[in-house]
């Protein structure tokens, strides 16, 4: 037992400093404080993500060897918001995510939102995580326009995270999907890094074989809205940008590129030149003019009727008409993820659709967001068809569009039971897996029994982590959260948890955007030893089995009821 | 059976009991009904002896690995989940909840049904009328609905469950054991002894309600199918307490894991059958009784 | 005319008591009603403008009063998450949900009444002892489970039947009754409907021997005998038309009990009914579409108990003194 050993070690290591303190005139019965309260991991229940579910528990078998009494308590989502993030003084630690999205390809979200202390109080930044230094580098990368300053910039916001520890990361999970080849050619399906093949690049470049023209695909809960001005799940967005077009895209690779805007360029820092392109009509025929794009900016700018989109354009103090095709943008600050986040989000709609409601609710309390527009007219490569959000949705080609797609046709089919889904792609009920939440297994299992069926795997730009209430004690020592961090085993988390579908996490922005992420920022050392020498030398003493406090700490909180 | 039943409830008192108790003992399914609930009963007091394994420790093989998806055999008598969690202990620990949920139901169903009942039936009048209007509101409110609005609003809990059937569930109860006290009042034997002064309650719960406690009985066996099925639907929609280990969680388990594409019938069908076994005893003793499946035909 | 203008203002009186606890239950529950709307969009001035936007900033007595107004004139509110009316929401998934309901419950009774009729004649046969626990069995069993298992053998594995949904992906039709009436559509209900129809069918059936085991022992079959009828014209003629009555009362109050009781077969079948609608709402604490679906279950819950007590009262006039 060669780990065992090394524990000895290293607890012989620790019993010399410990010794040194007792010299030093505390005595050992004096070094030490309270017994550490009850530490609660709320982890979601079994049924809504078994993945995270085990990791908790496995999370709570290690800490339990620290001399921690550990309960890993699943609860259910709604209950789970409720107390992370509407009472967030009031638990210990939680499982928690941050989801792939394409726009989080820039990493500015995730750094800025995540961690800056102006989110504490009502923002992303649930735990609460204050850090002068850290927001003083937030804030730069965000003001650099130059790619290279700022990739510096986010690598050092990379190695505060890390080493401060408000986190602990876990891991990036891989995404799951999958695709029919026998009905779409594999050449034509696009990988999109961080996020998979369902994407938009797919959607307008998949090429049929053969007669089935129209491309299937799942969604595990019931659609919201189809709505250009309106934010609702993950698959409403899917469907949301191919009938509404955007002045940029992101690409395959992660970085924006320009789409309805032929060109989008950066004068100075805080003045952006932008040229429509000049073949674009909206579905019901009327031409796409460059008083439509200024309309689908100003709505959420100039107004309140469009509270949703308010965040994307925050940054943008006037739009000047230029020319016919062409805009000029006047932005308040300097903002260097302007294109992923602003001209990459914002929709462009149809002013003949939209400017009569906007009139008719002034002075009103009611948004656009309340407003339907039953034939959903857009300028993107897809038209609606129709839309049962609880049943599905069915939007065609658009023909006239300047990058029309190939397919005929794409289907959203709302599937709530997991195992239909791979009965369903076996059968060919379904020919594009975009959602997998099952066991990756036996979706495996099904590609390797059935050729027609082929696997894909791209590690998310998402996170899975978990969150120390850094507000609360013992959490607010960073010694004791990093303690705790390298406690945690990942390599079996990745393997029991994720079925190895799972790359191992060292910080917030993800191997997925190679361009940000920074490969030389290394995990901290982990191992149950390394856990317990950091504890020790904080002063945290097993005293009796349990883990008490260093000297003098009183245990003042009680385990969130 | 309803015609016999009718006649025998002349006898008062306890010795009504024993002759019920006997004409169980002669019914093999009834029989074969409390052989379950003593199986059940055993199981759950005895699960700490009877499992082989902690239900919801993540177990590993020799080789360092997580001991997923293992077959049935010796080191794991029903295999193991995707997780690495020994089936067969999971089905015995489920039975204490089971047992528990079961028993509460049938108590809090039987106590509050037989309560109104007696109530409405013995004093009539207004008393009568408030109970059973209170009986017709608790009818028109969807069952399944309910408990799930109660699961996804308050903490999801098992006790949720067992507060809403026993919400609910009581007017059948009610209904039919106050049709039943109505016709015990006109009796020789209560006429009797009202004219001996004896009081009200006495009367109520003396001279009547022992002769109703069969029907308690019968009503409290089917609240126990119902509160387990009910707990293993909304599990099965993902309102389940997520702590405790139940049939329901287990199925529920099975089925977003995919057992059933991963061919594991021996981790989706034990917790099934052992529902049907459980929920099929309290049927069986209230077989033929058809009024409690539906009373409200027979009033 | 009086009792039916009595049952009637009975039925209003329960209607408005399950309208207060659906007011009280949904308004009293802990819980932030905005916590399904984490997003970096929302701050509280945004948090505080939803509140306003459906009235939940209102003292309690007075939110009341306007729901019960709203109520009246029919308005269900809006949905907090599709900004719809509920009223749309729901009339999207009724259809559905009440098709395969009555499916369900049709062929439940349609063969448990004839399986009892049956089963009444063979009284203490190995055919009773084998098939009365049988239908206790499928009738105990929980309901995805035997879903599951029918979906795994019937869809998946032999492949006769969809895995799922209630039409084939992008199927169009010119109306909604084409839909309805097609073969395809019939494809898809025919499991959840088995499936519902396997757990219903144990009443009608247990209901249908029972009774009819009674009048076969009344006198006027007794002197039916004695006429020397043949067995099976006592049965139909006499005996089964007598013990219909209880199974079509049933039927009535099944129909909307189980109305709202799909919720299981339509996850499993990815059904897209009214009872996946109120999961999905309670789920995402969207108030006022849980609370219309949950109102729209009870009125039809309602209605049909009312329909029963005016059927009995008018077949059987010594119910009207009740």
């Amino acid at each position: 037992m060669p780990r065992h050993a090394s524990r000895r070690a290293i607890l012989g290591g620790a019993l010399t400093v410990s010794i040194a303190a007792a010299l030093a005139g505390s005595a050992l019965a004096q070094g030490a404080g309270d017994p550490i309260r009850k530490i609660v991991i709320i982890t979601d229940t079994q049924g809504a993500m078994p993945q995270a579910y085990q990791a908790g528990q496995l999370i709570a078998q290690e800490w339990r060897k620290l001399g921690l009494d550990v309960e890993a308590r699943p609860m259910a989502r709604q209950a789970q918001t409720d107390l992370v993030w509407f009472n967030r003084d009031k638990w210990d630690t939680t499982m928690w995510r941050m989801v792939g999205r394409p726009e989080r390809s820039d990493p500015d979200e995730m750094t800025f939102n995540l961690f800056h202390s102006s989110t504490a109080p009502r923002g992303f930044n649930f735990v609460g995580y204050n850090s002068p230094d850290y927001d003083k580098v937030a804030e730069q990368q965000r003001q650099t326009l130059d790619p290279t300053a700022r990739q510096a910039l986010i690598k050092q916001a990379q190695e505060i995270v890390n080493r401060d520890a408000p986190y602990a990361f876990l891991l990036h999970p891989n995404t799951l999907q999958a695709f029919n080849q026998n009905v779409f050619d594999p050449a034509s399906i696009v990988v999109q890094k961080g996020v998979g093949i369902r994407n938009f690049w797919t959607f307008i470049g998949a090429a049929p074989k053969g007669a089935q023209k129209a491309m299937i695909i799942n969604s595990g809960t019931a659609l919201q809205a189809i709505h250009p001005l309106y934010i609702a799940g993950a698959p409403d967005s899917w469907m949301n940008e191919l009938i509404w077009d955007r002045l940029v895209r992101i690409g395959p690779d992660g970085l924006p590129r320009p789409w309805a805007a032929e060109s989008f360029k950066f004068v100075d820092d805080k003045t952006v030149d932008i040229v429509i392109r000049g073949d674009m009509k909206f579905h019901d025929g009327k031409p796409v003019t460059i008083d439509d794009v200024i309309f689908s900016y100003e709505a959420p700018l100039k107004t309140d009727k469009s509270p949703m989109f308010k965040p994307f354009v925050t940054d943008i103090d006037r739009i000047e008409k230029t020319g016919d095709r062409s805009l000029r943008m006047h932005l308040k600050r300097a903002n260097a993820a302007f294109a992923t986040t602003a001209l990459g989000r914002v929709f462009i709609v149809p002013r003949h659709v939209w400017e009569p409601h906007l009139k008719s609710l002034e002075g009103k309390p009611d948004t656009l967001e309340a407003i339907r527009d039953p034939a959903n007219v857009g300028s993107g490569p897809f038209k609606q068809v129709r839309a049962r959000l609880n049943e599905e949705i069915v939007i065609e080609r658009h023909a006239e569009h300047w990058a029309a797609p190939k397919v005929d046709r794409v289907v959203l089919r709302v599937i709530p039971n997991a195992e239909a889904v791979v009965g369903m792609l076996r059968s060919g009920e379904i020919n594009l897996l975009s959602e997998y939440g099952g066991d990756p297994d036996v979706l495996d299992k099904l590609a390797k029994d059935n050729a027609a069926i082929k696997l894909t795997q791209v590690t998310d730009v998402g996170i899975e982590f978990l969150a120390f209430n850094n507000r609360r004690p013992p959490f607010d020592d960073v010694a004791f959260r990093n303690a705790l961090s390298a406690a945690i085993d990942r390599n079996v988390i990745v393997q029991a948890a994720w079925n190895g579908y799972a790359v191992r996490s060292v910080s917030h922005v993800s191997p997925a955007i190679e361009f940000w992420h920074a490969r030389d920022v290394k995990a901290p050392p982990t191992g149950l030893d390394v856990a317990k020498s950091i504890l020790d030398k904080a002063g945290y003493k097993v005293e009796g089995g349990k883990l008490r406090y260093p000297a003098g700490k009183k245990e003042a909180l009680q385990p969130p009821g | 059976m309803t015609d016999a039943s009718q006649t025998r409830l002349a006898r008062p008192g306890a010795s009504r009991l024993w002759s019920a108790a006997r004409s169980i003992l002669r019914d093999p399914f009834a029989v074969a009904a409390l052989a379950i609930y003593l199986a059940l009963t055993l199981m759950a007091i005895f699960a700490d002896e009877l499992r082989t394994h902690d239900p919801t420790q993540i177990l590993f093989r020799a080789n360092g690995r997580v001991a997923a998806n293992q077959p049935p055999g010796e080191a794991f008598l029903l295999g193991t989940t995707n997780l690495g969690r020994d089936i067969y202990s999971q089905l015995i620990a489920g039975s204490r909840n089971a047992l528990m949920v079961g028993v509460t139901a049938a108590i809090s169903v039987a106590a509050i049904g037989t309560l109104v009942g007696l109530l409405a039936g013995y004093f009539g009048g207004r008393v009568d009328a408030f109970l059973m209007r209170l009986a017709d509101v608790a009818l028109a409110i969807p069952f399944l609905p309910f408990v799930i609005v109660l699961s996804g609003f308050l903490r999801a809990n098992t006790w949720n469950v067992v507060i809403a059937v026993a919400l609910l569930l009581w007017p059948n109860t009610a209904r039919v054991i106050r049709a039943q006290v109505l016709t015990l009042k006109g009796r020789a034997y209560v006429e009797a002894a009202r004219v001996t002064g004896a009081s009200d309650m006495r009367i109520l719960f003396v001279h009547v309600a022992p002769n109703i406690l069969p029907l308690t009985f019968l009503y409290g066996s089917v609240a126990i199918g119902w509160a387990i099925l009910t707990e293993a639907a909304v599990s099965f929609v993902g309102f389940g307490d997520p702590s405790r280990i139940s049939w329901g969680f287990m199925l529920q388990d099975a089925f977003v894991s995919q057992a059933l594409s991963r061919g594991s019938w021996n981790w989706f069908l034990p917790p099934g059958l052992a529902i049907i076994a459980v929920v099929i005893a309290g049927f069986l003793l209230a077989r033929g009784a058809e009024e409690v499946l539906f009373p409200k035909l027979r009033s | 005319m009086s009792y039916v203008l009595r049952r009637l203002a009975h039925s209003l009186f329960v209607l408005w008591a399950v309208v207060t606890i659906l007011f009280l239950m949904f308004r009293l529950m802990p819980g932030n009603p905005l916590a399904a709307y984490i997003n970096e969009q929302l701050n509280e001035e945004d948090q505080r403008q939803i509140m306003a936007q459906f009235g939940l900033d209102r003292p309690l007595y007075q939110q009341y009063a306007i729901y019960l107004w709203n109520l009246l004139q029919g308005n269900l509110g809006m949905s907090f998450f599709r900004r719809e009316p509920v009223w749309d929401v729901i009339v999207s998934a009724l259809p559905n949900t009440l098709i395969l309901t009555t499916t369900g419950l049709l062929v439940a009774y349609l063969f448990g009444v004839l399986a009892g009729a049956w089963l009444a004649t063979k009284r203490g046969t190995l055919a009773e002892g084998v098939i009365v626990p049988a239908a206790l069995a499928t009738r105990a069993a929980p309901e995805f489970w035997i879903g599951m298992i029918l979906l795994t053998l019937f869809a998946f594995t032999l492949g006769w039947f969809p895995s799922g949904g209630a039409n084939s992906a992008g199927a169009a039709y010119a109306s909604e009754w084409d839909r309805i009436f097609s073969i395809d559509f019939a494809r898809h209900l025919f499991l959840p409907a088995l499936t519902l129809a396997l757990y219903l069918q144990g009443l009608p059936l247990l209901l249908m021997r029972s009774t009819m085991l009674e009048i076969l022992h009344d006198e006027f079959i007794t002197m039916a005998r004695i006429k020397g009828l043949s067995p099976w014209r006592i049965t139909l003629r006499h005996a089964a038309r007598n013990a219909l009555l209880p199974v079509v009362t049933a039927f009535a109050l099944g129909l909307g009990a189980t109305l709202g009781g799909n919720v299981v077969v339509e996850t499993v079948f990815s059904w897209p009914g009214l009872g996946r609608l109120l999961v999905g709402a309670v789920a995402q604490s969207d108030y006022p579409l849980a609370q219309g679906a949950f109102f729209l279950i009870s009125l039809v819950l309602i209605s049909l108990n009312l329909l029963v007590d005016l059927i009995y009262g008018w077949l059987d006039p010594r119910v009207s003194h009740d």
